[in-house]
């Protein structure tokens, strides 16, 4: 199978390009992507002479989510259930992480976030995450323009991580009845007809057979709310896209990079309602996914596309998002993700969060704050780059321990049954005092 | 449904070959029929007045209506232009010339590997593609009606022979012939369906299984009229008094034969386009040179596209529509 070979092809493209990712713990999550889940322990080699203890964050932050500490409580009714439910004490590993992600089986709450376009995520790299990805049978999101700036991969018409070599490298290591591919689709992209592509291609049969394909609208992206994709290409790269996108001399009539933009797409509730029914008319046997950006009426979006029929709402906090995009954007616009929980609140319906997710805290933190599930991106990218062969398998191991740990330190082993009261954000009322009810009671 | 002919089994789920095809008497007998159709309803339209245009074949942007099927992309020097759908920009825009006009237009649509086995989808097949000006739906109701029965007159009389060749009973087309055509709205039709059990979308277009089983149960063809706005392209036109309606139909044969037509009245103004392009998920910049068109002013119409293929299925009587084209190209399977 074509997938045996993918990893090391991923693995020799992978060691070419070094990433950096500087607005997060690089270093940590390089070091889980490496050790696995030693790594999410204080060096094994000081135990016994060393003291430790908390350490203060090096540097303030301002992120409410990194603020919020999980508060185990002292009484436990739900592990006295699960006490007499196996006759043992309950452990961290009697923790049940399985779930469903937007219509897909999944072993965690954690999937793969789309990379997009951009530079980064090429050279082998999505390649090799999509591969770890199907290993963990995690649904991963294939970005929007893949297909125009990638290629889809048929005929030969494309590099081995365009499209379908994505899908292809998922699919031959997926376990039987896990995750799924979710395929993005952005206004530009409708030129290419990326879904009705999916859709009519032999290579998405066993996908489609077996309910694991998705197509996700997007609406919008975390790192620049209200704009479309942006992407830095050569002269000549540009001009073979100059047709669908508008190029522009950002960096100086000289200058050999242009930027390309595409348009955020003009969307109201009526048209965002009629689109999702049109991709539920036209690819009946797909699951619908939705992607917002956090926007401040994320709510009411959120509650049109899953009224319309999405499968899930996906909403990127204004922290997250692998692409590029202008300083004043990443500083200043969009909702953080831990207000766009708080608007959205608790639905039934999945609502799957992104935004600086790489360990188990800030996971279930979201999990907490309303979420179904939380996408790996920016981190997930830092892995596979540190070891394409296994650092994405490594972190997810490492953030599958750390929610077992947590949640079992909360007296719960099952996902639904995390909420607020799980968390105290400083400097704001505790749930109890709120008013909310005693875990006891 | 289908007569067996002594000598040459009928129930094929697959072409065969070309040759072993071509020399099928069902083909040679279905194409005959097809002759037949396509010169009675020349007859029928120049009689009530339509002249008859040479359907383009590639264009920037083709039609954006089409369930879940893929266009085929044509490089004209370095721009990226599609084969036709559909003629249905086209259609609208020509009635700037003509006041009622029709092609037998060649399609050709990718269509999901799922629809092999349908019986009733073919990647490369014809539609006569027929718009008024200023026309209602109801209006082209009554046309596409008149059509109808005057091409079975037509190939009853002159094509007795290979009818009953194909074991098709002329007498199934009596009802056809002497009783208006049922219209039932979409929410007609799901309300139908349910109640046979059959889980059908309020908002989604009535999917095959179900369009099969009310046209079992019916002895003419029937309009199901209608459709909620989601589940057709932005060129249906939305009821002006009942917003979230479509001012369109289908044509649906008995006897489980299903589609044959598709059409209804137009968006054609300017900004309606736009807002139903994107409602529909489309890039409006892509249909640039329709809607500079539709900003001088397009005209009102109403019209249909009627597929010769499966009009030659339902009149011969056949299996599968393949058997109703000399080059049968079906969804994934590689064929001349």
């Amino acid at each position: 199978m074509a997938g045996h070979c993918l990893p090391q092809t991923a693995r020799d493209r992978g060691t070419v390009t070094a990433i950096r990712a500087p607005h997060l713990p690089e270093s940590a999550i390089r070091a889980r992507a490496r050790d696995g889940t030693a790594a999410i322990f204080p060096d094994v080699e000081g135990y016994g002479h060393t003291l430790f203890g908390g350490v203060p964050a090096a540097e303030p932050t301002a992120d409410e989510l990194d603020l919020a500490q999980v508060v185990p409580p002292v009484f436990v009714p739900r592990r006295l259930e699960k006490l007499c439910e196996l006759g043992r004490e309950p452990l961290h590993g009697d923790v049940d992480l399985t779930t469903s992600i937007g219509g897909f089986a999944a072993p965690l709450p954690v999937f793969l976030c789309a990379f997009g376009s951009t530079r980064v995520a090429g050279s082998g790299l999505g390649l090799a995450a999509s591969e770890q990805a199907g290993r963990l049978g995690i649904p991963m999101v294939i970005g929007e323009n893949v297909v125009p700036m990638h290629g889809y991969g048929r005929s030969g018409d494309g590099p081995a991580d365009g499209l379908l070599g994505r899908i292809l490298a998922y699919a031959d290591t997926a376990p039987t009845g896990l995750g799924g591919v979710v395929v993005q689709q952005s206004t530009e992209d409708a030129d290419a007809e990326v879904w009705n592509l999916v859709y009519s291609d032999p290579s998405a049969t066993a996908l489609l057979d077996s309910g694991r394909l998705a197509f996700e609208l997007k609406v919008g992206q975390g790192a620049k709310p209200g704009l479309g994709g942006m992407t830095v290409l050569s002269r000549p790269a540009a001009a073979a896209v100059s047709e669908q996108y508008a190029v522009d001399e950002a960096f100086g009539p000289q200058a050999t990079m242009v930027l390309r933009s595409s348009s955020p797409g003009t969307f109201t509730g009526e048209i965002l309602r009629q689109q999702v029914h049109l991709m539920r008319n036209n690819f009946p046997r797909a699951r619908i996914w939705v992607k917002l950006h956090p926007g401040r009426d994320v709510r009411l979006a959120a509650e049109v596309a899953w009224n319309a029929g999405a499968d899930a709402v996906t909403v990127d906090g204004a922290e997250g998002g692998t692409g590029w995009a202008p300083s004043v954007f990443l500083n200043n616009v969009g909702l953080p993700l831990a207000e766009c929980l708080r608007r959205i609140g608790k639905h039934d319906a999945d609502l799957l969060v992104s935004g600086r997710i790489w360990e188990g805290s800030r996971a279930l933190k979201c999990l907490a704050m309303g979420a179904s599930a939380v996408g790996l991106g920016r981190a997930a990218l830092v892995a596979v780059n540190e070891d394409a062969a296994d650092g994405l398998v490594r972190l997810v191991r490492c953030l599958e321990l750390e929610l077992r740990l947590l949640l079992s330190a909360l007296g719960k082993y099952h996902l639904l049954d995390l909420d607020a009261a799980d968390l105290w954000f400083p400097g704001l009322p505790s749930p109890d005092q709120r008013g909310r009810k005693h875990d006891e009671s | 449904m289908t007569a067996s002919l002594a000598t040459q089994p009928v129930i094929a789920k697959l072409p065969p070959g070309p040759r072993a095809h071509l020399l099928s008497p069902v083909t040679q007998a279905a194409l005959r029929i097809q002759n037949g159709i396509a010169v009675a309803s020349r007859e029928y339209l120049a009689a009530h007045g339509y002249l008859e245009l040479q359907p383009p074949v590639i264009g920037p942007v083709t039609d954006p209506g089409v369930r879940g099927a893929k266009q085929i992309d044509v490089d004209f020097y370095g721009h990226k232009y599609k084969l036709m759908t559909s003629v249905i920009l086209y259609k609208q825009a020509s009635l700037l010339a003509f006041e009622k006009i029709f092609y037998l237009a060649p399609n050709v649509r990718l269509e999901p590997l799922e629809t092999a086995a349908t019986g009733r989808h073919l990647v490369e097949f014809h539609q006569l593609d027929v718009e008024a000006r200023g026309a209602s739906r109801e209006q082209i109701l009554e046309e596409l009606q008149g059509l109808l029965r005057h091409v079975v007159e037509h190939v009853v009389r002159e094509a007795s022979t290979d009818l009953a060749a194909l074991g098709r009973d002329p007498e199934v087309f009596a009802p056809l012939l002497h009783r208006d055509f049922e219209r039932m709205s979409h929410r007609e039709a799901v309300a139908r369906l349910q109640s046979l059990l059959h889980r059908q979308s309020p908002d989604a277009e009535i999917d095959w299984a179900g369009e099969k089983l009310i046209s079992e149960r019916t002895d003419r063809p029937f309009f199901i009229v209608d459709y909620p706005k989601g589940s057709r392209g932005f060129t249906d036109g939305e009821s002006r008094v009942e917003p979230g309606v479509l001012r369109n139909f289908d044509l649906i044969a008995p006897a489980g034969f299903g589609e044959l037509a598709s059409g209804g009245e137009r968006e054609y103004e300017y900004r309606r386009l736009v807002e139903r392009m994107r409602e529909t998920g489309e890039n409006p910049a892509k249909y640039a040179w329709y809607l500079e068109v539709a900003k001088e002013g397009l005209p009102a119409s109403a019209g249909f596209g009627l597929g010769l293929e499966r009009l030659t299925r339902y009149l011969a009587g056949l299996d599968a529509v393949w058997q109703a084209t000399a080059y049968p190209k079906l969804p994934g399977i590689a064929a001349p």
